[in-house]
Formats: structure tokens, sequence, C-alpha cells
């Protein structure tokens, strides 16, 4: 057989919600399928007993995420701050370890087609609910970027605390460095 | 993240349908002609592509991929209109096709020089209708390729050529820039035609044509009616200028003798001039190397290098092919046939001034996802570079910079940063068109009122 037929076309729909920065809300209201609520409820509780991150380093955008039920056991809440512009990497998504988890979250709400049915995209636009108000107080810093600087401060602080290092900083020799503004600036921040 | 395809059947590609400009090398050395037609009656349109038909052929032109000869016929979303394709058969398209390239400026990065305000005409005005393309080993056989075609559009009113732009391999063999390219292809599953690097396994066909299951497992999504759809794919087609003078004054201004110069070329490119790569040669350059196909892309970066003190995780080939490096989201999902062309003249060995000449190249990008893999590209890989974790950072040669770009080179022990980059790269037009299978072609002269 040819399996051409049911191929169908993405409706390419806007993309809603807010950004500030380099960062975007993504927030989803999903009504539950009858009688699905302790399925998720279960599946929600194991995610956040089991919380190692490994799916946040594996997808690398993702700020913060929240998941809930609400409004009497019958709508599920999904609400996320991440990098980018979210279907940017919808397709990537679909194939992660993290992609697995939102399949088994979402399979209990109505009208979800799957992660890899190329109507995802419409599925989540459809049950989006843009905020009217979203601000992030780092908006120049990506998930990576924070990564970085907070591995750099980490190595800073364990560089000011070698002995070495005070030595190094009395010796005239390191007098032409010192008096640089960029080390000047490196000395502010290791002040305290 | 490697994309694993399950479930969806495995279906026999319909070669003889698929025209040879979709899936075919370019040869080496190349002759190429690009003509753009526009049509202002849907019925002398329609003419025109029945003349055409015999002119264009499908499968493999040659089993040497070195040495075919074809000609194409791809048609924009304007195109479609002119031709009087049904509205219901237009809106099946993709946004970003029915939209156009102009209008996808915001996400291709193409503001300033490369602003479509900018474009010379006809490209972005909507006239470009029908994009007729031919490529070939030397010009007696891009003649014979194109032959028929030409007389098809000469002996028909009603279609007007509005741009011709010629391409022809250099006599260096290399770019503009002075670097060997079209050395990297992807493996097609069902093509017999194999990838250049054996060590990335062949990608699944409705990567690039429409009709068959992709990396997701999905179809593609795509036109309708099916028979307009099937055995087709999208090409973005661009026109880039190459600001070869810039380029050797910035590596000059920023080294201090030319074995650092030709280092600090090849870091930012990914490859030697040679072609070979700085992942398997990373001190200096190996003509042998570079000259060996077997060799020259038989490669991956993660196990070896990958926070790229060989091949900087920032250098153009490696940020458009990551291969196996650590980068945010999934590589097989991104994949793309590049077709780079050259046009215009060669800027003499050690010139540094510009002469005023236009050169640079005509690049055919091919795949059945404008927007993952064309667009995606554009964005995430060569006008960002979050990616890899250079947040902010562009493509060192195809980004545009605006004077204020920076890049990253990874060396110990410190790495290097370029500052202050200006563009090398200028977008003079492009066009999104859509390449139709042989059947769809028929079908599109046949169309009725």
């Amino acid at each position: 057989m040819t399996a051409s037929t049911e191929a169908t076309q993405s409706a390419q729909p806007e993309r809603p919600g807010l950004t500030d920065g380099v960062a975007s809300e993504f927030l989803v209201i999903a009504k539950i399928k009858p009688g699905h609520t302790d399925a998720l409820r279960k599946v929600i509780e194991a995610a956040q007993a089991k919380m190692d991150r490994s799916g946040q380093i594996e997808i690398g955008t993702l700020h913060t995420a929240r998941a809930l039920i609400f409004d009497n056991d019958t709508r599920f809440l999904f609400a996320s701050v991440f990098d980018g512009s979210w279907d940017t990497y919808i397709d990537d998504f679909a194939v992660t370890v993290a992609g697995e988890n939102f399949e088994k979250t979402f399979t209990h709400t109505e009208g979800f087609p799957g992660m890899k049915d190329p109507k995802v995209k419409e599925w989540f636009v459809a049950n989006q609910v843009p905020a009217g108000l979203f601000t992030t107080s780092y908006p120049d810093l990506t998930v990576k970027q924070i990564w970085k600087d907070q591995r750099v401060n980490e190595a800073f602080q364990e560089v000011l605390d070698t002995p070495e290092f005070r030595e190094l900083l009395d010796n005239p020799a390191a007098a032409a460095l010192r008096a640089t503004p960029a080390f000047q600036r490196l000395l502010d921040e290791a002040a305290g | 993240m490697n994309a694993v395809a399950s479930g969806a059947p495995s279906v026999p590609l319909e070669m003889d349908d698929i025209q040879s400009g979709a899936l075919h090398h370019r040869p080496v050395p190349y002759e190429g002609w690009f003509v753009f037609l526009r049509v202002d009656d849907r019925h002398d349109g329609r003419a025109l592509l029945r003349r055409l038909l015999p002119a264009v052929q499908g499968g493999l032109p040659s089993a040497d991929p070195n040495r075919g000869a074809w000609a194409a016929v791809a048609l924009t979303y304007q195109g479609l209109r002119a031709l009087g394709v049904p509205q219901e058969s237009l809106d099946s398209f993709p946004l970003e096709f029915r939209q156009g390239m102009a209008a996808r400026a915001d996400v291709l990065g193409d503001v300033g020089e490369s602003d479509p305000a900018n474009w010379e005409p006809p490209f972005g005005t909507g006239d470009v209708h029908i994009v007729l393309s031919g490529l070939a080993p030397d010009a007696a056989r891009l003649e014979k390729a194109l032959e028929r075609a030409r007389a098809a559009y000469q002996e028909t009113p009603g279609v007007e050529v509005i741009y011709q732009q010629e391409v022809h391999q250099l006599p260096t063999g290399r770019t503009s820039f002075g670097f060997r390219d079209g050395i990297s292809y992807p493996g097609i599953e069902g093509t017999g035609i194999p990838g250049s690097n054996p060590q990335e396994a062949p990608l699944k066909a409705g990567e690039f044509i429409l009709g068959y299951p992709d990396e997701t497992g999905n179809l593609p999504p795509m036109p309708q009616p099916e028979i307009l759809g099937r055995n087709g794919t999208y090409l973005a087609v661009r026109k880039l200028h190459t600001k070869v003078a810039a380029w050797r004054r910035y590596l000059r201004a920023n080294t201090a003798s030319e074995a650092e110069e030709a280092l600090l070329g090849a870091k930012m490119i990914g490859r030697w001039p040679s072609g070979a790569p700085l992942a398997l040669a990373p001190d200096k350059d190996d003509p042998e190397l570079g000259a060996d196909p077997s060799r020259n892309n038989d490669f991956l970066y993660r196990e070896d290098d990958d926070r790229g003190f060989k091949c900087p995780a920032t250098a153009h080939v490696r940020r458009v092919n990551p291969r196996d490096a650590t980068i945010i989201g999934a590589i097989r999902l991104h994949r793309i046939i590049r077709r780079g062309t050259s046009y215009g003249p060669p800027l003499p060995e050690g010139v540094l001034e510009d002469d005023g000449a236009d050169r640079g190249l005509v690049g055919v990008f091919i795949g059945a996802h404008l927007d993952r893999q064309f667009e995606f590209i554009k964005s995430e890989w060569v006008n960002d570079g979050n990616f890899i974790g250079y947040s902010g950072e562009k493509d060192p040669v195809a980004g545009h910079h605006d004077g204020t770009g920076s890049i990253t080179i990874p060396q110990k022990p410190v790495r290097r940063r370029l500052q202050n980059l200006p563009t090398f790269v200028v977008t003079r037009g492009g066009e999104y068109c859509f390449l139709p299978g042989l059947r769809a072609l028929r079908w599109l002269t046949e169309l009725e009122d």
C-alpha cells in the first residue's frame, strides 16, 4: 500500500503567548478525559517524585515548568517558561524523553492527537491560554547561559579560596593586570 | 538525540517520477543556468509546461554522481496561482511557501543590506513564477540539457523571461572565498545514492520527498490533490553576494602571519581551502585528505572534539551540519541538501580591495519541510548560537553581522573571541519554489478553464 492519503496539512497557526527578552511563556489548559483524572494525577506525581532534571538537560531551553489538576478535578494546566519560541523545537521535542513524558500526560486530555502527530502544534495552540502579563528578571539569559554562568562562578569562588591566588594578587608582577578595568570589575565581584 | 521513525511502512521511492534536480549531486566541475519566468496568461503558462515536459528528466541522470546533467522546473506560490491552480489546492501548501521567501525575512535574518527592500528585482516582487534551471559537467552538456527548454519558452507568448543567472565552477575549483565546497551531502533511503559521510545513517526519504515517511515517522504535510504533491519537494533558491575583499581584510587584520591567517579562516569555515576538515586536520591543511572523497567527510565530533578545540562548534560547516555534536535539538530533523554554485569572476589571489564586481553563489537548499529544515537552520543554527551554548553568536561567514558580531573560538588556555565582524554574505534575492514530480507537472498542464 502507499502511505500517502492520510497526509495532513498543518494549519500553520499564529503563535500566541508573550515573550520577554529571550524567554517565552507557554500555558496550556485542557479538559481531562472522563475517568482519567486519577491516572493523570499518578503520572504527575510520579514525574515529581523522580525529578532528576535529566529531561531539562536534554532539552536545554526550559526555565521552569509546572503541571496541575484543577476545576474540581476536570481540567489540567501546564505552564512553562523557555528560550525561544515553543514551536521551533516542537518536532525535536517529540523525540526526547521529555516528549515521552508529555505524551504520557496529555494522553489523558481530550482531543490530544499525540506528540508525533503533525497536528499536535495546532492542538497546543487551540488549547493555549496566552498570558496578559509575563516578565522575567533575566531577559538576556538563556538556560544554556545560566548554566555556563553558574559553572564560571563556582570555579571563580574556588579560585578565590585558593591561597596561591591571593599570593599572586599581591605579587608586583600582577600589578599591571590588577590595574586594568576588566580585572577591577572582577575584583569588585571578588570583594563580596 | 536521534529521531527514530517507527510504525510507518517503508515505501519504495518512485525515482522515475522525481525530477533529477531534486536529489542529484552537483557535478564537479559544473556549468549551470537559472532562468526566472513570469506567466502573464495561465493558458500560455500551461502550454509552456507542456513544452517543457520532454526537457525534464526523472530519476538519476547518471550513475556517476559527478557527471549528471539535467534541467529542472520549479514553481513559486505566485506561479501556481498564475497557472490557475484551484484555491483549495493553493491553500493546502504550507504557510511559509505561500508567503514566499521575502515575507520570511525576519525568520531568515534577511535584514539590513540583505533586506528584501534591497533585493535585485524581480526577486521578492511576486513576479517570479517559474524557475527553470540546468546543471551539467560542461557547457556542451548544459546546452544539450537546456536547448529544448529554451526553445519551449522562446516559442511561448504570454510567458516572459525576467531574469537569468549563469553559474559555473571557478578555475580554482573553490568558492569565491577560496574553499572547496560541495563535499557534504546526506544519504537518503531508497535512492541508491550513498551519503558522503559513511558514519551517518541514510535519512528517511520523507525528509526530502513528499509522499514518504520522514524521520518523525509521519508523512510530510503534502499539498493536495495527491497527484500534485506526491514526489515533489521544496527548494529555497538564493542569490548570495560574497564580500571576498572584506573577508580577506578581516583575516589579515586579525592575524600576524600567513599561517595564522590560514588557520583563522579555517576555524571560521571548519575546513581548510583544500576541503580537509579541521576535525581530521586540526593544525594545517592536508590537500590529499581534502581531495579524497572517501575520507574528507568521514568524521563525527562528539567523541573526539565535542568542545570544538579542533573544529569550533561555531564554525560554518559544523553549525549547518553538527553531525553527532552536543546541541539543543534533534540533528536528523534538520538535514538538508545544499547545492551551491558560483557566479561572477573570482577576486584575484592576494587582492584586498573590493573591485566592485558582483560575485557569489546561487544556493539551492532542498527539503520536504521548509520550516523545520531551511528556515530552522537559518534562524537557529546560522543566525543564533544558543543551540551550541553561544547565545546570540552567528555563523562567522554566513551570518548577518552588521559590524557588531562576535565569535568564540575555543582554545586553551583561553578561548579566542573575534569581535566587530562585518557581514561577508549579502542576500541579493531568493524565492521559495515547489519542485513537482513529473506526473504533477503533467497535471498542471491539464488544468482546465
